[in-house]
């Protein structure tokens, strides 16, 4: 299991992840800040919305040209659909806002509804690459790339300088246009540019992190920081700062918990706001301290770091020998590798060779388990080598000792079993391992534990160094660094 | 009217919105020192005429002339128009008063501190500075708005209903304090109430906008003129 501390750690494999959590999570409640401020919340749902439609206008439309799909370039083609949709829409939004009559929510909301349906439509019209535009569509900040993460980091970092620098005209300008007329010579100009700024993040942030999580980090701090701050800059700064707890917290536990991480931050930002208004609320019945105090236990005995189980011991097992049984796939794939030699691929074309005599996953945790644990001198072998009844156990069933002291075996017996072992290769590896040791003469447990992994693909990764990562790592978990 | 050169004059204008003219053929001079008031029922076109001089619309046709910049005028809005969403402190909007003379990054320098804190003072206010905006009452909010536009250097203060939906004694201070500000610091005052005796205990320069007219009150005219 992984620390809290430990994913703070630039070492940490998805330390990217989380810096571009934290990167959205800091810029995203500021922008989110002033348009709660203009009462246009309904902005950071809708504009999102039609951010994921350019992308898929975009991609239709590229197809339809006939130019080539999938030649690398997609995240550059999401990104120009996404932002030109964007300014497009929000343009138009704001010319509607000063020439249209009827209430403002109607419009984004029809929008809304428009948007979301043109985005659906734009899919099914456009037969290839469905699964990769879904994909963008989602955004899957855990998968950033470092070129990515530089270019939000640059996009979000001048969205935040201008916000910063121009808060004061900016806030004016919401807070009494007449005035903010009358002392800078236009409001309009300021409209303009705080929209411009929005729109940027907004249509970036869509692609690296898909609507929810914008919307999410746009809407949530801002509403927690609105009750508890007094003053302008304590509600920009608390906006942004519940923002950055929630990115670090959401991401411990999305991590944690092998949750997907966008829903996991959103889910975890509502609790927050809960428990914000929840001790304001005592708090005003004259329960301040003790709520707060109730508040700090509560959330103390929520995210308490936890140390990292420690590593099996060895040494308490003896002399005797370990059997390894066959590890069990409890996934509903086979869990083949792909080939790594070009050769072997035009043989298996041609029929020479058949592809289940590819390597699994499941020879890729036994083999490494074996090597490790000979490495540290421990007698090991595989139990069916010895008696062939001795295949792949479930770890929840109970006869895996029996059938091995039926096979005239002694010693321990190393149960394991696939939960779950999943990429679609630009997508993060989520894998999920049971292990179990077990002395063979009463079949109690010796040791056991649960391996939950996410492996994000750094470039082009395939499957089958996803999945030696993640190995790797289960290893490390199991022995130590 | 008035001896001195006026800040604001408007003749033979008509104003209204979209070319439609609410109030017709208005003649009105603001001169430096001047207290007037303008009266009127709601809807008669008072904002009409503040709107106009401030340049946030345009006059259908006539003539209207400001003798001072746009940033050199106090604009007192009704605190009611003011959105309650923002988590603000009364210092931080009388602060707002002062953002037309700093640079967008420019951090509050130490001189604009001490005039926030003399105007904060001078409308007898400095004690709330701190608190939030919209917690405090509607007298308190409207001095902190007269604050706000002390805080321009203002060389003429537009108040809109100044004295409407406050309490008598706060009626009483937002009188006492105009009235100080146009004679001690001979600061041109124009503002709007349809709360008639307590405009004639402020000034007896009257400006009556009815029916699609502004024409100046006879001082002697004592029967509420709608």
């Amino acid at each position: 299991m992984v620390s809290f501390w430990e994913i703070l750690s630039p070492s940490f494999l998805l330390f990217p992840a989380l810096l571009g959590s934290v990167i959205l999570a800091l810029v995203c409640p500021l922008v989110g800040a002033h348009l709660m401020l203009r009462r246009r919340m309904f902005l950071g749902l809708t504009l999102p919305q039609i951010a994921a439609c350019g992308v898929a206008c975009t991609f239709w439309l590229y197809h339809a040209l006939g130019l080539d799909h999938g030649s690398g370039g997609e995240r550059l083609l999401a990104m120009a659909g996404s932002l030109v949709f964007t300014l497009a829409g929000m343009g138009l939004l704001a010319y509607l806002d000063r020439h249209a009559t009827g209430s403002p929510e109607g419009r984004l909301a029809a929008a809304y509804a428009l948007a979301s349906a043109l985005t659906i439509l734009f899919i099914v019209f456009n037969p290839a690459g469905e699964v990769e535009i879904l994909n963008l569509l989602k955004g899957e900040v855990i998968s950033l790339s470092k070129e990515e993460l530089k270019l939000l980091a640059i996009v979000y970092g001048v969205v935040y300088l201008g916000l910063v620098l121009f808060r004061r005209e900016f806030l004016l300008n919401s807070f009494d246009r007449d005035l903010s007329f009358l002392l800078t010579g236009g409001s309009v100009q300021w409209n303009f540019w705080l929209y411009v700024l929005c729109g940027f993040s907004i249509a970036v942030g869509v692609i690296m992190a898909g609507p929810l999580l914008v919307f999410g980090f746009m809407v949530l701090p801002p509403l927690a920081a609105r009750t508890l701050a007094r003053g302008m800059g304590w509600f920009l700064g608390l906006s942004s700062l519940i923002g950055i707890a929630i990115a670090v917290l959401g991401f411990f536990i999305s991590v944690r918990l092998d949750l997907p991480l966008g829903p996991t931050d959103v889910a975890f930002g509502c609790v927050v706001i809960f428990a914000v208004y929840l001790v304001q609320a005592i708090w005003r019945r004259g329960h301040g301290p003790a709520s707060l105090l109730a508040l700090i236990i509560v959330l103390g005995s929520g995210c308490a770091v936890q140390r990292s189980p420690a590593p099996l011991d060895l040494a308490l097992l003896g002399q005797s020998a370990i059997w390894l049984v066959p590890v069990r796939n409890g996934t509903d794939s086979d869990l083949r590798l792909p080939s790594t030699n070009p050769l072997r691929s035009l043989a298996e074309m041609a029929g020479k060779i058949a592809p289940d005599s590819r390597l699994t996953v499941m020879d890729l945790l036994r083999d490494s388990l074996q090597r490790e644990l000979q490495q540290r001198q421990v007698k090991v072998d595989f139990a069916e080598a010895r008696d062939r009844r001795m295949q792949s156990s479930s770890i929840a069933g109970d006869g895996a000792a029996a059938n091995a002291r039926a096979a005239n075996l002694t010693g321990w017996l190393w149960l394991t079993e696939i939960r779950r072992w999943h990429s679609d290769g630009r997508s993060p590896l989520r894998a999920v391992v049971d292990m179990q040791l077990l002395r063979i003469a009463d079949g109690s447990v010796h040791w056991q534990r649960q391996f939950s992994k996410t492996v994000a693909p750094s470039g082009a990764a395939r499957l089958d160094e996803l999945s030696a990562d993640a190995v790797k790592a289960i290893m490390r978990d199991i022995f130590g660094a | 009217m008035s001896q001195v050169a006026p800040l604001v004059s408007l003749r033979a204008a008509n104003l209204g919105y979209g070319g439609v003219a609410v109030l017709r053929d208005v003649d009105l001079d603001i001169a430096a020192g001047d207290l007037i008031a303008m009266a009127g029922p709601n809807g008669a076109g008072k904002t009409t005429i503040f709107r106009t001089i401030l340049g946030f619309i345009p006059t259908i046709s006539g003539l209207l002339v400001r003798n001072c910049a746009l940033n050199e005028f106090g604009y007192v809005p009704q605190s009611s128009a003011l959105d309650s969403t923002f988590p603000i402190t009364a210092r931080e909007v009388v602060a707002m008063g002062g953002f037309g003379r700093l640079k967008p990054y420019e951090r509050l320098p130490a001189g604009e501190k001490q005039r926030l804190d003399a105007v904060l003072e001078q409308v007898g206010l400095a004690q709330l500075a701190s608190r939030s905006f919209f917690s405090l009452s509607g007298g308190q909010r409207q001095r902190m708005l007269i604050a706000r536009a002390l805080m321009v250097g203002p060389k003429i203060l537009i108040l809109d209903e100044p004295l409407s939906g406050v309490d008598p004694e706060s009626q009483k201070a937002i009188s006492d304090l105009l009235v100080k500000l146009n004679r001690e610091e001979g600061k041109a005052i124009f503002f709007s109430s349809h709360d008639l005796r307590m405009v004639r205990s402020v000034t007896d320069k009257i400006l009556r906008v009815d029916g699609g007219k502004a024409a100046w009150q006879e001082a002697s005219t004592e029967q509420h003129p709608w």
